[in-house]
């Protein structure tokens, strides 16, 4: 509800331009945002998941049931649930209202990603390491799984050669991940294939050949009608998805924009669409930057300022102009995004921002003395118009649906037993004390004196 | 503790236009009166005070055969203070000059007059002090409510039996805030301490939020529980992380001391108000301040409210207004008039009567008033604390309950009832009252003096350097007139 009160020159801004702040709990390798943008889950290298507030930049929980790196993180829509995979070979689904597993599936291979249906949280699909891609349904107890085919889908008329068969053999999906009405898988796989598989009969519809590598890693907007894929071929393609329901002859996909970096040929690490999927963002492999292009025209815009390190993962906020991305080496979550400037105008009410000086018209009567009470009658009078304090506008917002608002633990700190350590050095690790428990919290962002505040409370508490 | 005043004074005032420093008092209300209040404005009030009393038993059919003979007042449109009632004059002014516009109505052809009919349900007996503030929690089934005697009681809404004394602070409390999912109160206090509270089990979180450098006056959750904003008389309003209870911003707010805040209902925006008469609001996300919200005559602001859809701000104004703002516009809506609130920090909330929305506020006349929100009529006066009614709460959701509490000590709460006859009475005792403690209401709360020498048990603090609640108090020094200008010449015209 601020949207009518902010600096319209803010809103319009729709990219970030400087690094605003990092978090950092332990070494995060995975990340991902809600769908409504408020919290921010990371993945850590031990298999802890660690679910970050957005506003506050405070831990709201941690889910510990992994043993191994989180590979990926998937949100059902309602933001109540979350879908981890592992390199334990494990896949779990989290139920965040009591932060307990809701259903933790095994599998014969370790996970490359995990995607949960974009309606049923207790569906979702995996694509796993030298073995096939497995479509879950753990609605019941007893988790069905069931696994589709990699190979693409060619014409049937057509004889299989005997290189096809032996190249077939050997094809893997690397990645999938459901369409957005839920209906229709889109696979990609090592052989540079992009694969749609009706989910009711597991068929592969539609084959192509989108790329000449790996098909690394598919992400769909929000809207669900553009994808871009990342390919070991060094080339990022975006594409718009065609209606998948119709007739699977009449499907095409073709690539819209190859975005790339000519020059430097680098190859891309992960891949994000902005809120709106107007702007595509990357991080950069053996490299500090992530490079930022306008969808439109497929134009490099930016390329945010360098960390010190170079970037895994890296995600864009749903609705606001924010990339976050996960340092490689340290495991840190370093944020791009806007600082906004204060408008002086607001805090004095008396006064407007003018671009140009404007010569001063003197009303007729703007100097009139009146009496008070006839000022004040005259103000009174004209307080005629019709308000309205109760219905709200933005009614169409919840659809109906449940909205689900995650329980807030202030207890956390309190309860909070679990040894974490700290790098002081090159090796050299520390135990860290428990009054030191705010290190993950956005050092840019504290205001003046709070870090003395803050030191005086922990004395105070204490002497308790 | 100083001198509070003079950090204040040391602040560059612009040269007009600006109302005198308040200062907050330390003794109780009554006996330093002359300090702060002028005394020709606490004549004015009495006669309106006692007359009003006086009629009141009637004041229900008059308020309805007034609302019936409208229509001969329409085109009257002017003040008739000398020769009716105060209340119906300042009912009738607003009414009859929106009938005048001739842009009035593509809204409601036939404006059916909002009609609520309240009466006491329960009297709520055990703080010690006035109390403060009274607060619904968002599920309805819990009233709680904090007393300058440095408690917090836990009442039951339905029943209106007491669940729980939350004891932990050092001084007078004078804010509390629910959080959103009802199991977690936020207390501010005069031991500059906010604290977190178990509604469950009546146990404090162990470390308090520690930070503000003087009283906490206000404080309010987000409405997703994750954050606190706090409103100090040092002057700054803090966003507090409450996962990891540390301070995450501090807004730049005002020149003296901030009266109130409040979060929007979705959070995207805090409001603040301050005795320097601005109220400010900012935004959540980047703590940047959008917009200033300022009346021409600066009287100073004790309280604000987002309304329940978030398109306006309800500000309590010392000068007897309550201003409902377009805060997007920056104009004045609406001024409810009608109610005295010339020294406390009074509160009130928005409620609910069938479609249509009222407001409701304490005054210092010991009535509680309630107003049309659309026409700013009066719509109701119910009367029944002895003393100051310093805060009125609705009861979310359909039940139409109201709770106030009042200098007196006593929580009281209400109920919208059609049909004619009264409701039983029924008086509840807290325990605290069997265990001894002098439940005299004259001398509990409106002679400030009855209780000077009641000492907490902490031992530490005494009452007598402690502050109560009637601590937003205005040192006015006998420039009423200045301040309050409008309301106070309307009157005597």
């Amino acid at each position: 509800m601020n949207l009518a009160l902010a600096d319209p020159f803010a809103i319009a801004q729709d990219y970030p331009e400087t690094t605003t702040g990092h978090l950092f709990n332990g070494h995060a390798c995975a990340l991902r945002f809600n769908r409504k943008g408020d919290f921010l889950a990371a993945g850590r290298i031990d298999g802890v998941v660690v679910i970050f507030d957005v506003e506050t930049q405070s831990v709201a929980t941690k889910l510990k049931g992994h043993i191994r790196q989180i590979q990926s993180l998937s949100w059902s829509h309602c933001g109540r649930y979350l879908l981890t995979s592992a390199q334990d070979w494990k896949c779990i689904i989290w139920d965040l209202k009591d932060d307990t597993m809701l259903r933790m599936v095994k599998f014969e291979a370790a996970v490359y990603m995990a995607e949960l249906h974009p309606a049923n949280h207790l569906k979702f699909v995996v694509s796993l390491y030298e073995d096939q891609p497995l479509l879950v349904d753990a609605t019941e107890n007893i988790t069905r799984k069931n696994n589709f085919s990699s190979i693409p889908n060619r014409d049937a008329d057509v004889e299989i050669s005997e290189k096809q068969a032996a190249g077939d053999a050997k094809t893997a999906t690397t990645c999938a991940l459901f369409a957005a009405s839920g209906d229709h898988i889109i696979a990609g796989t090592n052989k540079g294939f992009l694969n749609i598989i009706e989910v009711e009969t597991l068929k592969t519809i539609f084959s192509t050949k989108i790329c000449t590598g790996v098909v690394i890693f598919l992400r769909l907007t929000n809207s669900g009608r553009d994808m871009v894929i990342n390919a070991s071929d060094r080339i990022i393609r975006t594409t718009q998805l065609p209606n998948l329901t119709a007739d699977p002859d009449t499907i095409t996909i073709e690539v819209e924009h190859k975005l790339q970096d000519m020059v430097n040929k680098v190859s891309w690490n992960h891949v994000a669409f902005s809120s709106t999927g107007e702007y595509v963002t990357a991080s950069t492999y053996n490299n500090h930057d992530i490079y930022i292009w306008e969808r439109n025209v497929g134009s490099l815009v930016r390329i945010l300022e360098p960390t010190k390190e170079e970037h895994g993962v890296v995600e864009w906020h749903p609705h606001r102009p924010m990339i976050v991305a996960c340092g490689l080496e340290s495991g840190k979550i370093d944020i791009w995004s806007i600082i906004p400037q204060q408008r002086w105008s607001a805090l004095a009410p008396d006064f407007v921002e003018v671009e140009e000086n404007v010569e001063y018209v003197e009303h007729e009567d703007e100097f009139d003395i009146h009496p008070q009470e006839e000022i004040q009658k005259r103000r009174l009078d004209l307080e005629d118009d019709v308000v309205d304090v109760l219905t709200s506008k933005a009614l169409q917002d919840t659809n109906g649906e449940e909205i689900f608002r995650m329980p807030v633990n202030y207890g956390l700190q309190d309860s909070e037993g679990e040894e974490e350590f700290v790098t002081v050095g090159r090796g050299e690790m520390r135990r860290k004390s428990p009054t030191e428990a705010r290190e993950y919290l956005l050092n840019s962002e504290v205001v003046g004196s709070t870090d003395e505040n803050q030191k005086r409370t922990v004395k105070k508490t204490k002497k308790r | 503790m100083s001198d509070y005043g003079d950090s204040a004074d040391g602040t560059p005032a612009p040269p007009h236009q600006r109302s005198p420093k308040r200062r907050r008092v330390y003794k109780d209300s009554e006996n330093s009166t002359p300090r702060y209040s002028s005394p020709d404005g606490i004549d004015e009030h009495r006669p309106y005070h006692s007359s009003n009393l006086d009629d009141r038993r009637a004041s229900n059919d008059r308020r309805r055969s007034r609302d019936s003979d409208e229509s001969d007042d329409r085109h009257d449109r002017k003040y008739r203070g000398h020769t009716t009632s105060r209340s119906s004059s300042r009912a009738d002014t607003p009414r009859s000059s929106q009938s005048h516009s001739p842009l009035d109505p593509p809204s409601p052809p036939q404006y059916k007059p909002l009609r609520v009919n309240y009466k006491q349900k329960f009297i709520l007996r055990g703080h010690r002090k006035g109390v403060a503030q009274v607060r619904f929690s968002p599920d309805g089934r819990w009233i709680a409510s904090c007393s300058a005697d440095g408690t917090i009681k836990i009442w039951d809404s339905a029943t209106g039996k007491h669940v729980r004394t939350l004891e932990g602070h050092l001084a007078g409390v004078s804010t509390i805030a629910w959080s959103p999912d009802s199991n977690t109160i936020a207390s501010g206090s005069d031991d500059k301490t906010i604290r977190l509270w178990r509604r469950a089990t009546g146990k404090p979180y162990p470390a308090p939020l520690l930070g503000h450098h003087n009283y906490v006056y206000s404080v309010a959750f987000s409405p997703k529980g994750n954050m606190l904003a706090s409103g100090s008389y040092d002057e700054a309003v803090f966003l507090w992380d409450l996962r990891s209870r540390h301070q995450m911003r501090s807004l730049p707010a005002h020149s003296d001391p901030v009266g109130g805040v409040d979060f929007i209902k979705d959070g995207t925006l805090v409001c603040s108000c301050s005795t320097d008469g601005l109220v400010r609001v900012w935004d959540t996300a980047t703590g940047q301040c959008l917009r200033t919200l300022v009346h021409e005559d600066n009287a100073p602001v004790t309280q604000v409210r987002f309304s329940p859809n978030g398109r306006y701000i309800l500000a309590f104004t010392l000068d007897s207004c309550i201003r409902l703002w377009d805060y997007d516009l920056g104009h004045c809506k609406k001024t409810y008039q009608g109610h005295v609130n010339k020294k406390y920090s009074l509160g009130g909330a928005f409620g609910v009567s069938g479609t249509d929305g009222f407001i409701v506020s304490g005054s210092e006349d010991g009535d509680i008033v309630f107003w049309d929100a659309q026409n700013k009529n009066v719509v109701q006066r119910v009367s029944g604390h002895e003393g100051v009614v310093l805060w009125v709460d609705t009861c979310p959701g359909a039940t139409g309950m109201i709770a106030s509490g009042g200098l007196d000590g006593t929580v009281r709460i209400w109920v919208d009832t059609d049909e004619e006859e009264t409701i039983g009475a029924l008086k509840l005792e807290d325990e605290a009252a069997v265990n001894g403690y002098a439940l005299d209401i004259n001398e509990a709360g409106v002679n400030g003096d009855g209780m000077g020498g009641v000492t907490y048990e902490n031992g530490a603090f005494g009452f007598e350097h402690d502050t109560p609640r009637d601590d937003m108090s205005v040192d006015g020094g006998g420039s009423s007139d200045k301040e309050q200008p409008g309301s106070d010449t309307v009157m005597r015209d």
